[in-house]
């Protein structure tokens, strides 16, 4: 068995991207310090990753200041308002406005991909895109279409920026939908889901991840869930862990390749290893697992995220010694 | 001089108020060693005396102390116990941090922690009861690290048993009121979760002689509430105005019967909510015909700490206006 692990998501920022960022809000660096402090930063995550041997880094999204907000700023006919809760996290992110359909200014990934690729090489660099249908359920709709044609226009919007992301040479893209895990989330929301990340990864379903995260969805979603044609499916198994294992057990990751969020990303001590990686042995179907984060690790301290990714490391290198298989850390 | 609490809709707070003057600048002296404590205490009774005043213009009948002196409802408490460690950075919002506590050791108790500004409070109030008010377990453990105990249940019982002691403190010192923040519990609206609150509860207000109240905003409160009708407290506060009155028919779902603090004005938006507003707030609950007006407390949705202060007054004094027109009505 192949055992390879990623880390779901962005990084919280640490002293210097913070700094970086205060500053250039304040006018107080040129435009050229404040791309060098966050490449810097960006650069360094990317190190930490790969020094933990896994073979598909992300860039950190330390410049993000929420998942969506980078797209609702680089679209037309789409503002931010005021603050929300995110999920059940003491965390608050701005909500979109959509006052008609997005349309794309300026892609958000593809210029990354290119900043980054030859850092993260011979790791593959994964880009991230919020879910259309968490999109659209955590924006405000000011436009003529309801909420399943406004995610699709969403879709439409995501679907060119991950093409454009994987010309420039991206390894692999992750759509999250967080929103699925959501005690609001029915079924139909799980079905219109499936339906349009399939269309955003139409062509990329090897390297493409659906991500679900900060509980398990209902099993209703579940099932709906389980027709996305991403090659990997990521579940959170560590909040609410009983229920989420026990979906697993008794629904399989429906041919998928499970990954497997078995590091926890919103609380700081040591995740028990030897506990994790027999948890990773039980659940693990085929010839491929993938371990990684419960969530991105964005709402931790960041000396703490750091240390969550050597763990996530470890976590491989014993789980792929539990299994008898192969860890793999390299991506080409 | 004991004030007379109106009987129907009596008026309150739930507890912030935007920080005075001198509660900024008594904060940002003492985080840089700059005052004694001595002097600490002397700006926040100005800041404490100032929001009384305030409260009294306004007519509100059970008022609190502000929170003048607590920077951060989770930070404040854990700074007085032991076991916590001040935390490292982490985003709240934008490019916003706050230093997330972290517990590592056995949490105690080592003195009152709220007493001495609910004191100051009862000193300027005019004979008006002041609440206590302290933040709850649930919320302590869900927005602080732990590395010490492991266990989010044994976390939330050992917190509890911390603030069963201020409780007991308060009590004795006279608080006939006692709120409980648990604004964590709405975003996790599962029946494990409000179960083990429940336990807590259980343990924190068992033979207390004061009103309870446990107070719950901004979240998915109508999919906690089922979970939550049988918590061994008098009364809960809940957020109504903000999220639209949305509440509002699930009370009688639910077979609501406890008293209600009802929320009518938004702490979020600047725009004052006028008298008629609130009327229409109070009418629009009584229609229900769930509770009658003398287990009905009519206050602001959350603490108004985030809120120009001019602002904050005039809410509450639309606010008071309306509950003493519905007083004569209903």
């Amino acid at each position: 068995m192949k055992v390879w692990g990623m880390v779901l998501g962005g990084y919280p920022r640490g002293r210097l991207s913070r700094y970086t960022l205060r500053d250039a809000e304040r006018g107080r660096i040129a435009g050229v310090d404040r791309l060098r402090g966050l490449y810097a930063s960006h650069a360094e995550l990317i190190g930490v990753q790969k020094a933990a041997g896994l073979p598909i880094v992300v860039d950190g999204m330390v410049d993000w200041h929420d998942i969506l907000r980078p797209f609702a700023q680089s679209w037309r006919n789409v503002s931010v308002d005021g603050l929300l809760r995110f999920f059940d996290n003491n965390f608050f992110y701005r909500i979109p406005v959509f006052t008609g359909e997005p349309d794309i200014i300026e892609p958000v990934l593809a210029p990354r991909v290119r900043d980054f690729q030859l850092l993260a090489d011979p790791a593959g660099l994964k880009v991230v895109v919020p879910g259309p249908v968490t999109f659209a359920r955590l924006s405000i709709n000011k436009t003529e279409l309801d909420a399943a044609e406004l995610a699709e226009k969403i879709a439409n919007a995501l679907r060119v920026e991950v093409e454009l992301a994987f010309e420039a040479g991206a390894s692999m893209v992750q759509v999250d939908e967080p929103f699925l895990s959501d005690i609001d989330a029915a079924r139909d929301d799980g079905v219109l889901a499936a339906e349009l990340v399939n269309r955003i990864i139409s062509g990329y379903e090897d390297r493409s991840v659906l991500a679900v995260y900060f509980a398990p969805p209902k099993p209703e979603v579940y099932d709906a869930i389980l027709e996305v044609k991403a090659r990997y499916l990521a579940l959170d198994l560590v909040d609410l862990r009983e229920r989420a294992v026990k979906l697993v057990e008794e629904k399989g990751f429906g041919g998928h390749v499970p990954v497997l969020g078995l590091i926890d990303a919103r609380r700081i001590y040591d995740d028990n290893i030897e506990e994790g990686a027999e948890l990773a042995t039980r659940l693990a179907e085929g010839d491929e697992v993938v371990l990684t984060t419960s969530a991105w690790l964005d709402l931790i301290p960041y000396r703490y995220s750091l240390r969550k990714t050597y763990l996530l490391g470890r976590l491989v290198e014993k789980t792929a010694e539990k299994t008898g298989g192969e860890a793999w850390t390299i991506w080409r | 001089m004991e004030y007379q609490v109106p009987r129907k809709f009596p008026t309150t707070v739930v507890g912030s108020y935007p920080k005075l003057p001198e509660a900024k600048k008594a904060l940002k002296a003492r985080r840089a060693g700059e005052i004694s404590e001595e002097e600490f205490r002397r700006l926040v009774e100005q800041a404490i005396r100032g929001v009384v005043e305030d409260y009294l213009w306004a007519g509100v009948d059970i008022i609190s102390d502000g929170e003048q002196s607590r920077e951060d409802m989770v930070v404040y408490f854990s700074e007085i116990l032991e076991g916590y460690k001040p935390g490292e950075w982490v985003k709240i919002f934008d490019n916003v941090y706050f230093r997330k506590p972290i517990i590592v050791g056995e949490v105690k108790w080592t003195g009152p922690m709220t007493v001495d500004d609910w004191r100051t409070a009862t000193k300027y109030a005019q004979g008006r009861p002041v609440k206590g008010i302290l933040t709850g377990p649930y919320t302590m453990m869900e927005w602080s690290f732990d590395l010490h105990y492991g266990d989010r249940r044994e976390v939330i019982m050992e917190l509890a048993k911390v603030l069963r002691r201020e409780i007991e403190a308060l009590v004795e010192a006279g608080a006939k009121y006692i709120q409980i923040d648990e604004p964590a519990l709405s975003t996790r609206p599962y029946p494990e979760e409000a179960e083990m609150l429940k336990e807590a509860l259980e343990y924190m207000v068992k033979g207390i002689e004061a009103k309870t109240i446990v107070h719950i905003c901004f979240g998915r409160i109508e999919k906690i509430l089922p979970y939550i009708l049988d918590y061994p407290v008098d009364q809960f506060d809940l957020e109504f105005k903000n999220s639209d009155f949305r509440l509002l028919p699930y009370l009688k779902e639910y077979g609501y019967d406890k008293e209600l603090g009802y929320g009518v004005i938004d702490v979020h938006t600047t725009q004052v909510e006028t008298v008629e507003e609130v009327k229409k707030a109070i009418d629009d609950l009584m229609k229900l015909g769930i509770l009658p007006p003398e287990k009905i407390y009519i206050d602001p949705d959350c603490g108004l700490k985030r809120l120009p202060r001019q602002v904050a007054k005039a809410k509450l004094r639309n606010m008071v206006e309306a509950a003493r027109i519905a007083r004569e009505e209903y």
